[in-house]
């Protein structure tokens, strides 16, 4: 009971308040996202445009600007850049990510040497997030880009679901899947640059994916995935700076490892819950035809 | 006018032409099979008309309008290849049957009830309406083609193209789409189908074109089977190159 109060006590700072506000707000909305980069096999791209998020943080130190429109403006171009080339070129997509991944931390690593006053201690912050710094006006950045994003995959959850599904069948179907595809990569841009002051790049690309991939498991429909996912998002992202404050460590790892130990925990409950169902099967498969060749006799 | 006319259609890969000068037309409510051996190009072809791979020559024009104008989509239901249960998220059986509809709504409006009756309506067809709410992964690969051919017929299509539909497909599964075409057929709808086997799904076909090694070899009547493909319990079974599975083709599939 005394533990409760004093982790309860820690909520009468405010700076504890807008760690709170700002991680729940990542966690549910970060797995709206998330979804769709699962889906379509891109579970790492956060994780990538957070690297070249870097140097739109470095160019922010170098001019003297908001590092957060320079991260925005740099991943947001990054994110064109990489979709061209995922389709119009020949380059495998995965060496074309993979220049553009090396490129962006080397590139934010340079940038910050040169403007060596602020040092590259600084960077770290970007990389694993100083949640307890940050101030009204960067909660309300991750608010209003959150709430936004959020309602735009809400609402064309069942487009963007049939690009990420079948991009071959989407064309032929008639979708704007070249303009769907750039969006989708645009909104992870603007997810990760506008939280990772907050909560790390770390953190967030953490929570565009663990939630989806744990309750995915459970979950038979998309919308179910993602609507659960998000549940999950924010739950995790809730007890991961309550935990945190209980053993005064860095909310971001705290969240991440709380994911990654949710995440193991249903993946071992889920193989048992297989086992069982094989045995109880829903859909039989239809009686398979005859087979058609002489097996050999077993004692031959 | 045709609803599909193919003139003098070339599409390279690397340098090297998969299909050679194919002429093909498809007129409303004709039902038409493209055959020919793996590798004869077929496949190409029907993704050249569906616009994923590019013409390196010839042209092609969709109900009357050349293909890099064509913007009524969602006249054409298009049953891509099966390429196996492996997807990331779970979706429903609905769910992707719904994507059939997706080209009839505005961007991120609902559907309304004529989608809803579509989609409902198709999976009734293909005989799944009771697995609707279950997921795709869960369903044997018979199962999950007849999602793909509900999502087809969702669109409400004017043509319907089909590539290798009963690859891996059990025999009774044939049956039942080959009733759920015939039905299409006799609404007035334009079948383009791909095959390299006959059966159930052929029975009902005008007129069939085969293509060996990138050419029209054939056009008119479908040809009838030979030795002992012709004995109707033959079951045509052997691995290739564009199924799922060396395994699922041996076996009849699951």
């Amino acid at each position: 009971m005394n533990l409760d109060l004093s982790i309860l006590d820690y909520f009468q700072y405010e700076f504890m308040q807008r760690a709170l506000i700002s991680a729940l707000v990542v966690g549910l909305c970060a797995p709206a996202v998330g979804v769709f980069l699962v889906q379509k096999r891109l579970a790492l791209i956060g994780d990538g445009l957070g690297h070249i998020a870097l140097t739109g943080v470095a160019i922010g130190f170098l001019t003297g600007a908001s590092p957060m429109w320079t991260t925005l403006a740099v991943t947001v171009a990054a994110s064109i850049v990489m979709e061209i080339l995922r389709s119009h070129s020949k380059t495998s997509g995965d060496v074309a990510l993979a220049m553009m991944f090396y490129g962006g931390i080397a590139g934010g690593v340079y940038l910050t040497g040169i403007a060596s006053d602020k040092g590259v201690a600084n960077l770290q912050q970007y990389l694993f997030g100083s949640l307890l710094t940050a101030g009204w006006d960067e909660v309300w950045a991750i608010a209003i880009g959150g709430a936004v994003v959020a309602a735009l995959m809400l609402v064309l959850r069942p487009w963007l679901a049939a690009i990420c599904a079948d991009e071959q069948y989407a064309r032929v179907s008639g979708l704007p899947v070249a303009a769907l595809n750039l969006l989708l990569l645009i909104t992870t841009a603007v997810t990760v640059s506008v939280s990772m002051r907050a909560v790390g790049l770390l953190l967030v690309s953490a929570l565009l994916v663990i939630p989806v991939v744990t309750v995915q498991q459970f979950t038979r429909s998309f919308k179910a995935t993602m609507f659960t996912a998000m549940g999950a998002g924010f739950l995790i992202a809730g007890a991961g700076v309550l935990a945190s404050a209980a053993k005064d460590v860095p909310p971001g790892s705290t969240i991440v490892l709380i994911g990654v130990a949710v995440f193991v925990v249903t993946a071992v409950l889920a193989a048992l819950v297989r086992r069982v169902r094989r045995v109880r099967r829903a859909h039989l498969p239809p009686e398979g035809e005859p087979l058609e060749v002489e097996l050999p006799a077993a004692n031959a | 006018m045709p609803v599909l006319n193919v003139r003098g259609a070339t599409v390279s890969y690397g340098g090297r032409a998969v299909v050679r000068g194919v002429d093909l037309a498809v007129e409303p409510g004709e039902a038409v099979a493209l055959m020919g051996a793996n590798g004869s190009g077929k496949s190409t072809l029907i993704k050249a008309v569906a616009g994923l791979v590019p013409l390196a020559g010839g042209s092609i024009a969709l109900f009357g309008t050349p293909q890099k104008r064509f913007r009524a989509w969602k006249r054409i239901g298009y049953v891509p290849q099966r390429t196996g249960a492996a997807s990331g998220v779970p979706s429903t059986a609905a769910e992707v049957v719904s994507q059939g509809r997706l080209a009839h709504r505005f961007l991120g409006m609902p559907p309304n009830r004529a989608d809803r009756e579509s989609v409902t309506r198709s999976l009734a067809e293909v005989g799944l309406a009771d697995h609707a709410h279950c997921s795709v992964d869960t369903l044997s690969g018979g199962q999950q083609q007849r999602v793909l051919i509900a999502r087809a017929l969702a669109t409400d299509p004017e043509l319907l193209i089909m590539d290798e539909p009963t690859v891996g497909v059990d025999a009774e599964t044939q049956a039942a789409l080959a009733t759920v075409v015939a039905d299409r057929i006799d609404a007035g709808c334009a079948v383009l189908l791909v095959t390299h086997e006959l059966g159930p799904l052929t029975d009902r076909l005008d007129r069939a074109v085969v293509l060996a090694d990138g050419k029209v070899v054939h056009d008119g009547a479908p040809p009838r089977p030979v030795g002992e493909h012709a004995d109707p319990h033959h079951d045509h079974a052997h691995p290739h190159a564009n199924g799922d599975s060396a395994d699922e083709a041996i076996w009849g599939g699951k």
